[in-house]
Formats: C-alpha cells, structure tokens, sequence
C-alpha cells in the first residue's frame, strides 16, 4: 500500500459528488445567458467587432481606467499582438513560474525568452536580477502578476525605463488588482488580461490588452484585425483574433457581477485562511504587492517536512475526494519542452514547483466545500505523522 | 426597382434600392432555440471550454459529415492551417506554395510560421490552383503545397496529391469554401494529409468564429488536439513543441452544431438563390456567372460572376455603382496576395493570368439574408445599369462626389 493509498483508507470522509476545479467558472444566470444570446439572433451579428465587444470594450476601459481596451479570442493571441505591435525583436526576460502561454507567445513572434529567477520569498520576477540579464539583444520585459499579487511594478518600470527597453505584463489573473490604489491595466506599455473561463472576469475563452498609448492602441486594433473607426496603421501581419459577440455577452454580464465575484472570492480566502493557518507546514499565498486583490487564486505551499507529506501526495489525496487541486506551475517553464535545452538553473522557481499547491477558489466553492477540503488537509496532516 | 432615370442611381445621390445592406457574408442564422439547447449542456456541466461536451460533439459529427476518422476544432480556420503547417512542413524548408488569386489573410497566417509564400497560377476557366504550376514551383525549399480550393467548385484535388506525391511533399487543404462539396473520389474532408475550415460567422457553418481539420492521420490528430491547448498531454505535461491556445469554447461549438443541423435546408435555399441568380446573369451580357458543378455535391454559397468586355463598365466601376444600392458586391480576390508584399518577401511564377483575373471577378450578395425577391431586384439593378450605360458614363465623373 502506497502512503497515499494508507493515509486515504484512514480518513473518515467520503469523496464529494462532483469533482470540484480550482476555479473560477463564474457564469451568468441562464435566464440573462438566454436573453443576451437571443440579442445577437436578433440583431445577426455575430462577430467583427459587433456593438457587444464595442461595448464591453467601453466598460472595460472605464472599470480600468485606460484609454485602450481592446479584446481579442484569447490572452496567448494577446500576447503574441502585444509583442508584434512594440516591434520586439531579440530576446525578452520574463519568469519561468509563469504559465506556460507566456513564453509560447515569444516564440510564435520569433523572439528568445530570457528566464529570470522569482522573488526568495515571492512568487514574482525578482527585479533585483534584472539588471544582469538585460544585454544589448533584449528589446523588452515582459512581468507576470500572479494569483491576484502583483509583481514590483515600480522597480519594474525604472528599469526598463533606465534601459529604454520595453515592458509589458501578463496580468493574464489580475483583472481587477490594484497597486498602490491604481487598477491594474494601465501599467507598461502593454497589459495583457485573460477572460477565460478559470479566471475572475470570465468571456468562456477571452483576452483583453490594455493601452495608454494611441498608436499601440491602432496597431493592436490593426494586428487583431479590426473593423470600426480607429487609424488603419501598416503591420506585419494580422492574427485573426476577434472576439465573438457571444464571448462578448458573457463578458459584460461577468463585469456586472465582477464586485460580488470579487467578494466571494475575498469570503472564500478568508475562511481558507482561517481553516489552514493552523496546520503546520501549510502556508497560504498572500495576494503579493497589490492594495486591491481580486482573491482569483487560492495557492498555499507545502513543507513537507512540517506538513507530514509531500505536496504531490497531498495532491493525490484530495483527487482522491473528488477535490481536482493542481500543482502550478509544474514544472517551471525553463523545464519545459520548448526551453529545457537552455538549460537555466532558477532556484527560486524550481522550489515553488516542487512546494506550491493551488486549491479550488470561485463559482463553486461553498463555505462546506472549504471546511471539507480544509478538513482534509487537516486530517491528512494528522494522519501523515501517525503513519509517516 | 423604381428607378427611371440614370440620375437616380445611388451613385448619382438617388435612393438606394435596399433599405438594408446585402452582403456577401453567409451570415447564416441557425435555428435559435436549437443553440440554447446545446448551451443547456455546457451550462449544467458547467464547462464552458476546453474540450467541453459540445466540442467533442461537434467534432465527433464533423467527422462524421466529412466521412473522416478524426476532426480536431480551433478557435479559427486561420489558426488551424497555422498549426497544421507548423507540423508538416518539411524540416529546414521555407516556402509554402499556394495560389496569390486567394484569401486576403493567407500571407499573414504563412508569416506567422515564418516561412515564405511561393504563388502559383491559377486555371483561367476553374479559378483554382493550376497543377502544371505547382508542379513548376516545387523546389528543394518547398515545406508545404497548400491546396486552395476556390469558393466555387474544387481544385483538381487528384492531381495536386499525384504531386506531392511524387515530389514527397506535405499537402494540406484549404477548404473553408468547400464545406458541402465533393468531387469523384468522394466529399471533401479526406484529402491530403488534412483540411481545414472556417466556422467563422460569414461561413457555410456559423460558428460565431472558430475553424476546425479533418484528417485521417491519428498522430497528427492527436498532435494539433494538444497544440491548440499549449501542447499538453495531461494536467502538468507539455508533450508538443509550439503549442499555443486555439481552442474553441462551447458557446461558439453549439452554434456550429446549431447550424450543422439546419445544414441541408440552408444548402436547398442557396441552390434557389444560385438559380435565380443564374437565370437572370444568363440575360446579360458580358456578365457570366462561374457556374457549380451539379454532378457533386456543393453547397451554392457564393455566387462569383465574370465581367468581360462585353459588359460597358469595369468591374470596379461596377461595385461601385452597386455598392452605392447597398448591394455590397465585392471584388473577388483583389488585389491578389504577390502584389500586397515586397519582393523580397514572396516567390512566384508567372502571374500574369492571376493579375488578369483579378480584375474581372465579382462576388455578388448571398446567403440567408438575400431572398430571391432581392436577387431579381439586384439583376433588374444590373438591367438597368446594362440598358442606361451611355448615360451613366456620361455621369460617371460626378461618381466620386456621390461616393
């Protein structure tokens, strides 16, 4: 018998009923669901920058308080246009604790990822390194805000700023986050959110790049391509990228939500918090570097030797209650197919993927469903210095 | 059509004939409660995309349609013939031959993969892709034959695959106007090593947007499945190089599966659209319709027409004047993709035929939101423009004004 399987047959529980996501899956009402699909029947339009996105653009750039929202199909295509639209070339630092979409966009555009290590005792790029890996082939940054944190956005800026390079943000999961009181989006260059379906504002797949800038707005526009009044300006190439009028629907119900999605999620948070903080060797992710948290991701890490077992058995613990908890980023992206070859030795980042375990947080997380999930870990915990 | 005088063209700032724009989008428009129907199950499942329960659906019944083993679904057909090259191409090669009288965005997608367009002529008669061309353009860098079929009728399918073939040489189909056809081996879907089609709202197939391939090559089915989803395999496994996110979501997938199921109605009203039109083109002169092979299947979605000389106006003088109606004619494949790129930047043949061609095609409105009342008023438009043509050239400096 496997540990797994002996600390399992110990618990008392009995698996949930249906298997439970990390999230979010926030979704309208099928009643204003229907009512807005029966909208686009009505009018026949369906795509091509319909009066939806236009209007869901609108209230984006409002909510964000930017001069350029502009949607797109998804947030990797939105990267990808991002990129083709500051004319990148050579080589771009991000972080490999990222999701794997942000490096795959650099290699759609012909540029070279330069991996830097994260933060000691953080989850984002560690602006300390950077300094050293900016060489003269190094035409951007591109930062990564995660689980509702944000990365130095400060210190980030006064680099590129000091190396005229550019700098631009995957906030694929920072809808909504503040910094130092300013919502996220009009940071950079470039910001670039995911509207899938697991993250907090959701158009079932989706992506959104936000812009100060009036002549990246146009070339955006341009590379997505795009219909409507804006300056048609020269590009390389377009990406087909719009989004439907029904991811747009979807969207603008979601932002009407979006306050109660956000406390929902800051209620769930809480209680997690509440429930773990007591259990040894389970540390929960503080949203890092952010006034404002969208509470989008519920990521703890696990020490095995406090906690009593290692965070993949852990993991294959709660499957086995039905609870689909996932090990992000595993392994970090340097590790993966694409990069390996380059062989980067990031500390910082292969510790995260070895300890950092991500929870279900969202739409279908009831206040039981976390006692449950938090009485497992409990009791698994327990259990693990009894049988270890 | 109301219209006595030259004068009252809308060109001249005469009221439109059409109160609507008519297009030569599809814009189909399926059944509505049919879509909330498939929406129902994503909903209760609450999977709204990857790989959800009317994806797998849709692309079970497109196979099936296609008489495929497999059909793999992406967010659009740009994308699916992108990722489909990217896997084929012949390592180290660079250039993908293809037609130039095509797609506008054809160039943009091969740009992506960072290869190099090589153009081909194409048939005078057919429009399609000209196999002693190809044949002409295969060279030690050809990575990929991208057989284009045109958007009435197909390529001459049996050759193109004698051709690559012989020469070893991938061949991928675009076949986003071919949908419903077929030629003598059987329906377009099976051929070459995959083909590739638009879901795209102004399709055969409204699928808001999207695209999807079918193919009979498991390996290379399971492939593009994981690269549309960033190349994993399993929860934590990247598996395949290049792998971005081309997933359809569900709400696009009931929408394709909504109008898969109107799918033969819609093709009977197009064939009545196709007839009307070409009973009223065959009493003009010097305006023919490229006509549909009846003896396969096909869809009559667009209805393209030949202006000769015959015709007193040109082709751009035409769309002018209809487009000013509201009737949104549009030149057919104009300017063809070699003349949009810098020398540097394309290989061709000769295209002189292709540069001829491009100025003597028309796409004239279709689809459902086009009644065969609207195609005798646009022929009787068309009459008119016939019957009156001194004059109107007499007025035709006065064009821009009106513009």
């Amino acid at each position: 018998m496997t540990k797994v399987e002996e600390i399992v047959s110990h618990l008392p529980m009995q698996p949930l009923d249906d298997p439970i996501p990390v999230g979010q899956l926030y979704f309208p009402d099928w009643c204003d669901y229907e009512q807005a699909m029966r909208g686009i029947f009505e009018r026949e339009y369906y795509n091509n920058n319909g009066p939806l996105v236009t209007a869901l653009e609108k209230q984006l750039e409002n909510f964000l308080n930017v001069k350029h929202a502009i949607c797109v199909s998804n947030a990797t295509h939105g990267l990808m246009i991002a990129a083709q639209a500051m004319e990148l070339t050579g080589k771009v630092i991000l972080p490999a604790h990222t999701f794997i979409a942000s490096a795959q966009s650099l290699l759609w555009c012909g540029l070279t990822p330069v991996f830097c290590d994260v933060q000691k005792d953080g989850h984002h790029i560690d602006s300390t390194k950077l300094e050293a890996l900016i060489t003269d082939d190094v035409s951007a940054i591109m930062a990564v805000n995660l689980w509702g944190g944000a990365a130095d956005i400060d210190a980030l800026e006064k680099m590129a700023s000091k190396h005229d390079i550019k700098l631009y943000f995957d906030s694929a999961q920072a809808f909504g986050c503040e910094y130092q009181g300013k919502k996220v989006g009009g940071f950079g260059d470039v910001e670039v959110f995911s509207l899938h379906a697991t993250k907090v504002l959701s158009a079932g797949e989706g992506g959104l790049i936000c812009t100060n800038n009036d002549e990246l707005a146009n070339k955006i526009r341009s590379i997505r391509p795009s219909y409507g009044n804006f300056e048609k300006v020269a590009i390389e190439k377009v990406a087909n990228s719009r989004m439907s009028e029904a991811q747009a629907a979807v969207a603008l119900l979601n932002l009407k939500s979006y306050k109660d999605y956000q406390r929902n999620n800051e209620n769930i948070y809480n209680l997690y918090s509440k429930r773990l903080s007591s259990i040894p060797g389970i540390s929960i992710v503080n949203p890092e570097g952010v006034t404002l948290s969208n509470f989008q991701s519920l990521v703890c890490s696990v020490d095995e030797e406090k906690f009593g077992c290692s965070r993949d058995d852990l993991l294959n613990i709660l499957k086995h209650f039905s609870v689909l908890a996932r090990r992000y980023f595993y392994p970090g992206v340097h590790k993966t197919v694409d990069f390996e070859h380059y062989g980067y030795k990031l500390p910082n980042t292969d510790r995260l993927s070895n300890v950092a375990i991500q929870l279900p947080i969202g739409a279908q997380v009831e206040k039981d469903v976390v006692n449950f999930i938090c009485d497992v870990i409990a009791q698994t915990h327990e259990k693990s210095l009894c049988h270890g | 059509m109301n219209k006595k005088t030259s004068e009252e063209l809308a060109v001249f700032g005469g009221r439109p004939i059409f109160e609507e724009f008519k297009s030569t989008s599809n814009l189909l428009k399926p059944d509505v409660e049919k879509f909330l129907n498939y929406s129902k199950t994503f909903y209760a499942q609450k999977h709204y995309t990857n790989n959800g329960p009317n994806v797998r659906l849709l692309e079970s019944r497109l196979a099936s349609f296609h008489n495929t083993k497999h059909c793999v679904s992406f967010s659009s057909g740009f994308w699916a013939l992108a990722l489909v090259i990217k896997v084929l191409a012949k390592p180290g090669k660079t250039e993908v031959i293809l037609p130039s009288l095509t797609y506008r965005r054809m160039t943009d997608m091969i740009a992506w993969l960072g290869l190099t367009p090589h153009f081909c002529e194409v048939d005078e008669e057919t429009l399609a892709m000209c196999p002693s061309s190809v044949k002409s353009c295969v060279n030690e860098n050809t990575a990929v034959i991208l057989g284009v079929h045109p958007i009435v009728n197909c390529s001459d399918v049996e050759s193109l695959e004698l051709i690559a073939n012989e020469c070893e040489i991938p061949l991928v189909f675009d076949s986003v106007e071919s949908v419903y056809e077929s030629i003598d081996a059987g329906k377009i879907g099976a051929f070459g090593e995959a083909e590739c089609f638009s879901l795209h709202a102004c399709k055969l197939f409204n699928g808001f947007g999207g695209g999807y391939l079918t193919t009979n090559n498991s390996e290379l089915a399971k492939q593009l499945s994981s690269m549309r989803t960033f190349g994993f395999v399993g929860p934590d496994n990247i598996e395949y190089s290049h792998g971005v996110n081309a997933k359809l979501n569900e709400m696009h997938a009931c929408m394709a599966l909504a109008s898969l199921d109107d799918i033969d109605a819609q093709v009977a009203d197009n064939k009545a659209r196709y007839y009307q039109y070409r009973k009223g083109l065959a009493s003009l002169k010097g305006f023919s319709l490229l006509e549909f092979d009846e003896a396969f299947d096909s869809g009559f979605k667009n209805i393209v027409a030949r202006i000769s000389d015959a015709w007193p106006f040109s082709r751009d003088e035409t769309v002018r004047i209809l487009n000013a109606e509201r009737v949104l004619a549009r030149a057919h494949y104009d300017p063809p993709l070699h003349t949009k790129l810098n020398d540097n930047e394309y290989l061709a043949c000769d295209l002189s035929l292709t540069e001829s061609l491009a100025t003597q095609f028309i796409n004239l409105p279709c689809g459902q939101k086009v009644s065969c009342d609207d195609i005798e008023k646009i022929i009787d438009l068309l009459r008119f423009i016939e019957n009156n043509a001194d004059q109107i050239k007499q007025l035709m400096p006065r064009m821009t004004e009106h513009d």
